[in-house]
């Protein structure tokens, strides 16, 4: 059993001395070249090295409580040092032993150090007034080592005379002898006389001998809390001796070493003795049986020296060629989370930690499974049994299975009672009735069933060294290069991905994403590790567990830090000792610490929380964060732009230069303008010029040029727009700066023939502007010039002739000047927006779920199987029929950039208007209802087309205005000012901007009370009135702003109820119009008072339609059919008088079974009737159906407007009614 | 500080109870509270939009210049109404010039009185819809709560809620809990809707129990704010009761429109009221913007083509 692991190493020259600091990772060593070193052991790190002692170094301590080190040498010196950076240096020699000093030490308290020499004395001194206060004789040769008891006044020590002497100092306590300064002297001296040590001796007396031994003693310490003491000598024996008040006797020997024995020491915290010899072993003994438990082999190097951690389960060892820190046990407790409860071992006992309650149980002793000195390795918690599988190193790897118990128990269970083991190496549950143990050496993967018998074995396909839980029936395999991900089912690898070693898996909650842990790097992966990011730490990573919000927080040896899922990471804060993290839950870290206490760090997740939202485009959530946090500095600057983000940064800086540099980088040349100004530098101009002209606005490249007098370039640059008038501006300024080169360059651009010429005789280039003036039929002018030079036509024999010169300025096609190149908007940035408006009000933290809501989803698959079983139960939406889909995505379209910024140069900064509530009530809404609250008509009416497929609106005016005008009221508070318009919301407590709505106006029971309304005019026979009234009720009912599902279906029954009165009603008026108008037409008569009963009317009105069916029917002497309607009645209960005549109907009925009109009515075959030529379309028959209220309608009906609530296209397409609540 | 008849005039001015002032009888000429009660009168009487009595009121050659400072208000509101262009202009004109005169050292008038001018010039470029300029006028940074109340007030009608709320807690710095500073943080609530209107319902419920005023205003205040809250049946118990007290008044019989509408009145009754109230306050805002969606209206919809009705 490999438990000792090695934590640091170093090479260097022997080591003889090693001392721990308490609380930082920092250890001393003493070096055999007379070197001491500082090391930083958990970075790997040289602090320091202190180096004035000449010859071997072999003692060294460090205060317990100050940043003092004391080292003792073979040049007989005592120095005490500084340790601090800053003032590192030795503060003070100790000078009296008379040969090598062989230890040192500071007492707990007092200010002394005790010191052992080859001078057969132990000195105590003291390090304030830096005078030898004790010297210890009695010892007949070298002493080799001398330690204070940690609590009482005895000094233990160890010598080549075979002995351990146990002395008394109570008496320096009491009386310091030093107070006299009698025995002073010695700090300088060389050695007082022998007389001067007797007076020592009053205070200091040897209270026990110690023999036992056959050869020199090397060690002998104290244990820290009982009356023992341990001592190590070159007999190769370890010896434990006790003490009373009165003597010391040996208790046993430990015997193993076969060389010299050079140190032995008592564990700090458990019943062990740790060891190390110049056999090149340490070795570990169990205190109370004496017998050895574990040994730790060193090819070639003795050890010389032990050191013990005060509070850590940490030792050092020095070697011949350096030293180790090692542990002698994992420290990292076996731990699993399942939603909010830690299942974790301490102490080899199974526990469960509730997140939310803090509630800390035991619930299972493993105090059996493995050996006592080992603490489980692993554990894997199974919901759907409650159990878990426990693994350990010792036995060379072992597995136990155990249900943990329901609740606590007064009594623990013991896992050994019901426990199933096996052995292996690594054993996690992969489903609810199956796990998979590794077995390293044969490197089989086994799959047994809970009663512990294998059903599976499987080869893997790498040299696998642990096994981890990869998603359903899958493993994660990982081997010394690469981590595999396996699929047990099919047996084959799904992916390989290369990394170091994976010592931890780690899935996030909804188990879309995997933390691939080693020691030095992390893998992120999704869960088919088809895409995966890397992070590399310097230091050790020790744990890591995923935020909700699927942000890896990982530790390391000192850090907590974070991880995005595409790789960035950043410190969250620095820890002092390692933890292991367990869950994230909001701003607090949950986590074990070394003892395996469960603890919190609540952290500030602000920064990460930022960059995620950065990456999702969380524009609200960064909003947010920059109004409520303070950490936004230069540092997320410089990540905002190196991550392309420069146009976000820039909505954070504020100094001028920063802005410029931001605003040319994203090309906000506005900004860029602005800023340059400010800055009014040659340089910013040139810069803004280049990136003006990259992007095609060259008024601003212009204004630049202008800044700093550019002239030749801003010539050119009205040349290239065709700005004539500008270019002969440009001319009159190069005239006035009496530069030719420029004039001339202007007179060319301009094409001004006359200018160049002059500008050339200007500078006596007579040649050159009589070739100019000659080329351009400047006949006259050219003989001028001739003449100005003096010279005459026959001069110049010699000059060819040359033709005209047709060179002439570009023509100006498109007049450029006054218009820059079309640039796309960059539009209205979210942050421009948000920042203007200054909705501050309710600036409302955005939904991020965190701990809360998504709770532990990480063991979804374990939830999974925890309900298999369970019947999976489609909820079936209700509103299916009618298309509830949620199509608010649509309505983004209508937001744009509503208002164009053409005010704000009017007001003036700081008086911008603000966003108008009612276009965050557009915004917020996807029903028409809020849209014409908000006074949007416009959009409004385009959502009715495509959720009805209304087309006609004139008959929505009065509604659409009267929800408007109540949607908005006024008040003045100001004397003789407008009132404000003051907007009424739907939820008064609401005010965040992002969710304000409008007041529903009216409401499904208002609407429902004038269905009522018409119900009555039906009753009432006032058959016009309750037409227009039904027809008023779906209009309406388009306009009605629905909070549930419950309302959206008796919003529909009561869409369907008013629609099939409004064709009842309407099929009625026309029975009654056909009745007037063509009396003869009976038969029509009859069938539309037929069809009027098949519309789904309430029992009262049904039984009007019935009998007024049953009147005309009887009267056209259509017995047979009257009679049935008659049976239908009396299926409606009604009252007596009625029942009668019924009767009577049906009677005559069977009397006289016939029928004497024929009509089209086949009550036996449903059907549903047209809406507009109120005909009967028998099921199966082609239909189109008015995309509001589904009523029927031939099929050449389609396009046309429905004529029953006058509003719809037939046919047309319709989303329906979004469900926004 | 003021006298304790100065201050409740101040008070019954400022929560809108213009027609107590306006009745009020003037204390003696040479009382130092004359100018001030005298000032307070005329804005009363603007307030109702009856600049004449103002004009009427307020001496024509008085040196002090808040006088003729509301005296050019009472002038410009009476232009407004009229719509005399040149009339407005030249009233505007006044206010600028008198903005300026107080600008400088040798100016008369003691601090109140150029803050006053301030105010009177600032309400009437806001009026005017010279945003900035009233702005400018009464200072962003000023120390006067009654010019504050008004570019808050501006500040809210463009719909800057933040930026009012920052003259608010600037404000809270040096006013000290005043009356008008409540009244200040209850109108931005009324805007913001902060805490489900509560701030402002109780400020304007705590002004309704105070003893020594009586303000129909108020009781319309607190029902636009019961609209707000959504509590149409008790908005229209708050403004019966104001239309009783003051029959006709506009701003109330505006709110009760918008109750109706709500479910206040039935539907029938709800119309009958709004015709009504459009002729008789054809000039109110909210008839205006509804004439205004009512065209808008008509203009959208003519965007879709109507198909012809199916029929057999």
């Amino acid at each position: 059993m490999s438990v000792m692991l090695t934590k640091f190493e170093s090479k260097s020259n022997r080591v003889k001395g090693l001392a721990f600091h308490p609380t930082q990772p920092l250890l001393a060593a003493a070096l055999h070249n007379g070197s001491v070193q500082l090391w930083n052991y958990r970075m790997g790190v040289l602090v320091d090295r202190f180096e004035e002692h000449e010859g071997p170094v072999r003692g060294v301590a460090i205060h317990p409580s100050r940043a003092l080190l004391v080292t003792g040498g073979d040049d007989y010196k005592i120095k005490v040092w500084d340790i601090r950076p800053q003032n590192r240096r030795c503060l003070f020699t100790l000078h009296g032993h008379l040969d090598y000093v062989r230890t040192v030490q500071f007492h707990h308290e007092m200010p002394w150090i005790i010191s052992c020499s080859d001078d057969q004395t132990i000195r105590i001194w003291n390090s304030t007034s830096r005078n030898c206060i004790a010297v210890l004789t009695g010892h007949s040769h070298y002493v080799m080592s001398a330690q204070f008891h940690p609590k009482e006044d005895l000094v233990v020590s160890a010598s080549m005379d075979q002995t351990v002497r146990v002395w008394d100092i109570s008496g320096l306590r009491k009386g310091s002898p030093n107070a006299g300064g009698g025995p002073g002297g010695h700090a300088g001296g060389g050695g007082g006389g022998s007389g001067a040590f007797e007076t020592f001796d009053s205070f200091s007396t040897v209270k026990y001998v110690l023999e036992g031994h056959d050869r020199g003693v090397n060690y002998a310490m104290f244990h820290p809390t009982l009356p023992l003491i341990i001592s190590a000598a070159d007999d190769r024996v370890i010896k434990i001796w006790r003490m009373s008040e009165t003597k010391a006797w040996e208790v046993d020997s430990c015997r193993g070493h076969f060389n010299n024995v050079s140190s032995a020491l008592f564990h700090p915290k458990h019943e062990l003795i740790v060891s190390c010899g110049e056999d090149k072993t340490v070795r570990v003994w169990d205190l109370a049986k004496r017998t050895a438990i574990q040994t730790f082999r060193r090819e070639h190097d003795r050890f010389w020296i032990l050191a013990a951690h005060p509070n850590l389960n940490l030792f050092a060892a020095g070697h011949d060629s350096g030293l180790i820190v090692f542990k002698l046990e994992r420290e990292r407790p076996a731990f699993s989370v399942h939603q909010d409860t830690l299942y974790y071992v301490r102490d080899k006992y199974v526990r469960s930690y509730d997140f939310n309650t803090g509630a800390d149980i035991g619930l299972l002793s493993v105090r059996k499974f493995g050996s006592p000195y080992v603490p489980p390795r692993t554990l894997s918690f199974n919901p759907a049994e409650r159990a878990v599988i426990l693994t350990i190193s010792s036995d060379n790897g072992l597995y136990e299975l155990t249900n943990l118990p329901q609740q606590a128990q007064g009594d623990v269970k013991d896992s050994s009672v019901d426990g199933k083991k096996g052995s292996g190496q690594s054993a996690i549950f992969v489903a609810r009735n199956r796990f998979a143990v590794l077995n390293k050496a044969t490197q089989l993967i086994e799959v047994r069933d809970l009663s512990n018998s294998v059903v599976k074995t499987i080869k893997p396909p790498v040299q696998t060294n642990e096994i981890f839980y990869g998603g359903t029936a899958c493993l994660i395999l990982s081997s010394t290069t690469s981590v595999v991900l396996y699929d047990i089912q099919q047996q084959k690898t799904i992916a390989e991905i290369n990394s170091p070693p994976v010592k931890y898996v780690i899935w996030s909650g909804d188990g879309a994403l995997v933390a691939l842990m080693s020691k030095h790097t992390i893998t992120i992966a999704n869960k088919t590790f088809s895409t995966h990011s890397l992070i590399h730490e310097t230091i050790r990573i020790k744990s890591g567990a995923w935020d909700d919000a699927g942000v890896f927080i990982y530790s390391t040896l000192n850090h907590v830090k974070y991880c995005l899922s595409q790789g960035d990471h950043g410190v969250i804060c620095t820890l002092d000792n390692p933890v292991y993290l367990t869950r994230v839950k909001g701003k607090t870290v949950h986590c074990l610490d070394r003892s395996a206490r469960p603890r919190t760090i609540t952290f500030d997740p602000t920064e990460y929380r930022f960059k995620l939202a950065l990456l999702r485009n969380n524009y609200e959530e960064m909003l947010y964060i920059i109004r409520t946090s303070t950490l936004l500095g230069q540092s997320i600057i410089a990540y905002l732009q190196q991550k392309g983000f420069p146009e976000i940064a820039l909505h954070f800086v504020q100094d001028t230069n920063t802005r410029f540099e931001l605003a040319i980088e994203c090309g906000n040349l506005e900004v860029a303008m602005e800023t340059a100004k400010a800055i009014d530098r040659a340089e910013c101009w040139d810069r803004l010029a280049q990136q003006a002209l990259k992007q095609g606005n060259h008024k601003i490249v212009e204004k630049a040029y202008q800044q700093t007098k550019n002239f030749d370039k801003l010539s050119f640059l009205y040349l290239a727009t065709g700005s004539t008038d500008k270019l002969s501006k440009m001319q009159k300024i190069a005239d006035a700066r009496g530069d030719p080169m420029s004039r001339f360059h202007n007179a060319l651009y301009a094409g001004d023939v006359q200018g160049r010429i002059s500008v050339l005789r200007d500078v006596g280039l007579h040649p050159l502007a009589y070739l100019t003036a000659k080329t351009n039929g400047l006949d006259e002018l050219a003989e001028e010039i001739l003449e100005a030079a003096g010279l005459t036509e026959a001069d110049i024999d010699d000059v060819p002739t040359f033709p005209a010169s047709s060179l002439k300025p570009p023509p100006i096609v498109t007049s450029t000047t006054t218009m820059n190149w079309p640039a796309i908007s960059a539009g209205e940035n979210f942050f421009d927006r948000a920042l203007a408006e200054g909705n501050l009000e309710g600036g409302v933290e955005p939904a991020y779920v965190n701990g809360d809501a998504a709770v532990g989803a990480a063991h979804s698959a374990l939830d999974a199987w925890a309900k298999d079983e369970e019947i999976h139960v489609e909820v079936d939406p209700e509103e299916g029929g009618w298309e509830l889909d949620a199509d608010g995505g649509d309505f983004e379209v209508n937001e744009g950039p509503a208002e164009e910024a053409v005010e704000e140069e009017e007001l003036g900064a700081g008086a911008t208007p603000g966003i108008r509530e009612t276009e965050l009530w557009v915004r917020n809404s996807p029903l028409a209802a809020d849209h014409v609250a908000a006074g949007s008509f416009e959009t409004a009416m385009q959502l009715l087309s495509r959720q009805f497929g209304v087309v006609n609106f004139a008959l929505l005016k009065p509604t659409f205005v009267s929800i408007y005008r109540s949607s908005h009221t006024y008040l003045t508070p100001v004397a003789s000012l407008p009132p404000l318009q003051l907007h009424i919301r739907r939820n008064p407590a609401e005010s965040a901007p992002s969710r304000v709505l409008p007041v529903a106006a009216r409401s499904l029971q208002s609407v429902r009370s004038e269905l009522a309304e018409g119900y009555r005019f039906v009753s009432g026979n006032k058959l016009a009135e309750a037409q227009a009234t039904f027809r008023s009720v779906l209009a309406a009912l388009l306009l009605i702003v629905l909070t549930s599902d419950d309302e959206a279906k008796l919003w529909r029954e009561t869409v369907t109820a008013a629609r099939e009165y409004l064709l009842g009603v309407s099929i009625e008026l026309e029975r009654r119009r056909v009745a007037e108008a063509e009396p003869d037409n009976v038969r029509r008569n009859l069938e539309l008072a037929a069809y009027f009963t098949q519309c789904e009317l309430q029992p009262p009105h049904m039984q009007i339609a019935l009998r007024s069916a049953i009147g005309v029917f009887a009267k056209a002497n259509n017995q047979a059919h009257a009679a049935r309607f008659a049976k239908r009645l009396l299926e409606l209960k009604p009252d007596p008088k009625i029942v009668a005549q019924a009767r009577q109907r049906i009677a005559a009925g069977d009397r006289n079974p016939r029928n004497a009109v024929e009509v089209s009515y086949d009550e036996f075959t449903p059907f549903e009737i047209c809406g507009a030529t109120y005909t009967p379309i028998y099921k199966g028959s082609p239909s189109v159906h008015c995309p509001y209220t589904d009523a029927s309608f031939l099929p050449q009906f389609k396009g046309s407007l429905d004529p029953l609530t006058q509003l719809t296209e037939i046919g047309a397409p319709a989303a329906g009614l979004p469900a926004s609540w | 500080m003021d006298s304790s008849e100065l201050y409740h005039i101040k008070q019954q001015f400022v929560l809108g109870a213009y027609k107590t002032l306006v009745n009020l009888t003037l204390p003696d000429p040479n009382a130092p509270t004359y100018t001030p009660t005298l000032l307070y009168q005329a804005r009363a009487h603007i307030a109702l939009d009856n600049p004449k009595s103002a004009l009427e009121l307020l001496p024509t050659d008085s040196e002090n210049v808040a006088v003729k400072a509301a005296a050019s208000l009472a002038k410009y509101v009476s232009a407004s109404q009229g719509a005399d262009k040149d009339a407005i202009d030249a009233s505007l004109e006044e206010l600028r010039d008198l903005a300026v005169e107080i600008e400088g050292d040798d100016s008369e008038g003691n601090e109140e009185e150029k803050a006053l001018v301030r105010v009177l010039a600032g309400t009437a470029f806001a009026r005017a819809g010279e945003i900035e300029e009233a702005l400018e006028t009464l200072g962003v940074d000023t120390e006067d709560l009654e010019a504050v109340f008004v570019i808050v007030h501006i500040y809210l009608s463009i719909n800057r809620p933040d930026l009012a709320k920052k003259q608010f807690e600037r404000s809270k710095r040096w006013a000290e809990d005043d009356l008008l500073l409540q009244l200040i943080e209850s109108t931005i609530g009324l805007v913001t809707g902060k805490d489900g209107y509560s701030n402002t319902s109780s400020f304007y419920t705590e002004q309704l129990g105070n003893p020594s005023l009586t303000s129909p205003h108020i009781l319309t205040a607190r029902g636009v704010t019961r609209i707000l809250k959504n509590e149409i049946q008790e908005a229209k118990s708050d403004l019966d009761e104001s239309l009783a007290q003051q029959k006709g008044d506009t701003e109330t019989t505006a709110a009760l429109v918008v109750a109706a509408g709500l479910g206040a009145l039935k539907k029938t009754e709800a119309e009958e009221l709004w015709t009504r109230f459009v002729s008789e306050h054809p000039e109110h805002p909210l008839v205006v913007d509804v004439s205004n969606k009512e065209s808008h209206f008509d203009e959208c919809a003519s965007k879709f083509e109507v198909p012809p009705l199916a029929s057999a």
